[in-house]
């Protein structure tokens, strides 16, 4: 069953596990899920189930919903989705994970974070702009890399140290051939190819994984953003 | 300096034993790997593993850019492609990395080393004819180039205003002032009508290219091809050389 992880500022206080074919989010308490912050709409967004998917729309709110760090309208969601609206984060999963993390104490009261707010939609604009501007995905350089966009334009593009690959990383220890960004029907795949432990993927080590708007790739010492140029 | 150059060992464990044994006959300073150790033969990890082992330059061939699944095997002909999609799910994960560690090309002593042309190193253009050639002298400053990825040993040496001469691959002394490409011919998979294995020593202070050809166990090579189902076409040409 679907699973979705209520966060605030990264402590979870709600985990839900529902049957319901449509669950709505918002501040006012008639809804499944409730986000109590004024810039939260007071019917901001749903999830409708089917059988293939999750859907998540959002009502016209005024902030905006964002999946990955994307403005979204309407958006079918993939596992490990990270739903962020206001200061809330939504992490869907398409099974029940078991963790029973226990919510953290949770008062309810908050301000209003405009400034996140602004920033999720400045950054959100701005990635938009690179990637209508390239015309599909692109590579950010974050830390250490030698260019500031990069347009993943092949089906495979190699990242090492090694001076023929399409992305230079930098490390010592780094293999020629680090790893590759493989790219079948729009969907983005990072794959370690060389020394294990030396790529990683908002934090944590992989051998393969797919990519997500906003997944942040470290090889090495260097940081990449990946930017999905889909939607 | 005696420089042992040694490409296209495809996964041939006999042949690549028989010639590193040759070549400490021959006191080489140092051997240098040009490429494609991986593809068609059963042994692509062990041959992996004696090459890091044994070689100072590890060049990248095209079967190892099919086996760390860089470029698609879909030019490759009908066994090519069986042999590599073979070795692909063969490759442990330590395989897969030494391979993403070896380079596309090297600048060495008087010496430019790469797979197949010096023009693109990574499309894999062959040089077969002296038209080929052009470009790969274009590309290359050094004076002489040493390649493989055709399995044919030659000898191009570049002319003004006229192209390349060709040779077939022997021995032979460089001119001072000449510039060449030599192909150093097939470790494991020879298509010169000569089943034997084939490598080239360079010796710089005399320019001095000597090709060798060493006889290795075929039969054992074939037999672990068979076991490992690998297509009967890649199998019985080596017997032929072809």
């Amino acid at each position: 069953m679907p699973e979705i992880t209520v966060k605030y500022e990264d402590k979870v206080i709600e985990r839900i596990v529902t049957e319901k074919k449509r669950i709505s989010i918002g501040r006012g308490n008639e809804n499944d899920i409730v986000l109590e912050n004024r810039g939260v709409s007071r019917k901001h967004a749903m999830i409708e189930f089917n059988d293939k998917a999750a859907v998540l729309i959002d009502n016209e709110s005024l902030n905006g919903t964002f999946v990955n760090s994307r403005k979204v309208s309407e958006e079918v969601l993939r596992d490990q989705d990270v739903i962020t609206i206001g200061k809330y984060s939504l992490v869907y999963n398409t099974e029940t994970t078991n963790e029973g993390g226990e919510a953290a104490n949770f008062d309810g009261t908050m301000v209003l974070n405009t400034k996140q707010q602004k920033k999720l939609l400045e950054t959100d604009r701005m990635e938009r702009q690179i990637v209508e501007k390239y015309g599909g995905s692109v590579l950010l350089g974050m830390e250490n890399a030698d260019f500031a966009e990069h347009r993943l334009d092949r089906e495979v593009s190699t990242i090492g140290k090694a001076k023929f690959v399409h992305i230079r990383a930098k490390g010592f220890w780094l293999s020629g051939i680090q790893a590759k960004i493989v790219q079948e029907d729009q969907i983005f795949s990072l794959v370690n190819l060389g020394k294990s432990g030396k790529v990683k993927v908002n934090g944590d080590v992989t051998s393969q994984c797919v990519l997500k708007n906003g997944d942040l790739i470290t090889v090495g010492k260097t940081t990449f953003k990946f930017v999905e140029g889909k939607n | 300096m005696k420089y042992g150059l040694i490409s296209d060992i495809h996964a041939n464990l006999e042949a690549l034993i028989a010639v590193l044994s040759d070549l400490e006959k021959q006191r080489v300073d140092s051997i240098h790997c040009l490429g494609d150790v991986v593809g068609y033969g059963a042994d692509p990890e062990a041959c992996l593993k004696l090459i890091q082992q044994t070689c100072d330059t590890k060049l990248i061939g095209n079967h190892e850019y099919a086996a760390l699944g860089l470029q698609s095997v879909e030019q490759f002909n009908e066994a090519a492609k069986a042999a590599a999609e073979w070795t692909q799910q063969t490759l442990t994960e330590d395989a897969v990395a030494i391979m993403a560690d070896f380079n596309l090309d090297r600048a060495l002593d008087d010496m430019y080393l790469v797979h197949a042309s010096p023009f693109e190193p990574d499309r894999w253009h062959y040089v077969f004819a002296a038209e080929d050639a052009i470009r790969g002298f274009g590309q290359m400053k050094q004076d002489l180039g040493f390649f493989g990825h055709s399995h044919i040993p030659m000898i191009l040496r570049e002319r003004p205003d006229s192209l390349p001469h060709v040779r077939t691959g022997h021995t032979f002394v460089a001119d001072p002032e000449g510039r060449y490409l030599i192909n150093v011919g097939s470790v494991g998979q020879p298509r010169d009508n000569d089943p034997r294995a084939c490598y080239v020593v360079y010796e710089s202070d005399e320019r001095d290219v000597e090709f060798h050809r060493v006889e290795y166990d075929i039969a054992t090579a074939q037999r672990k091809m068979s076991k490992a189902s690998l297509p009967e076409t890649l199998i019985s040409r080596l017997s032929a050389g072809i």
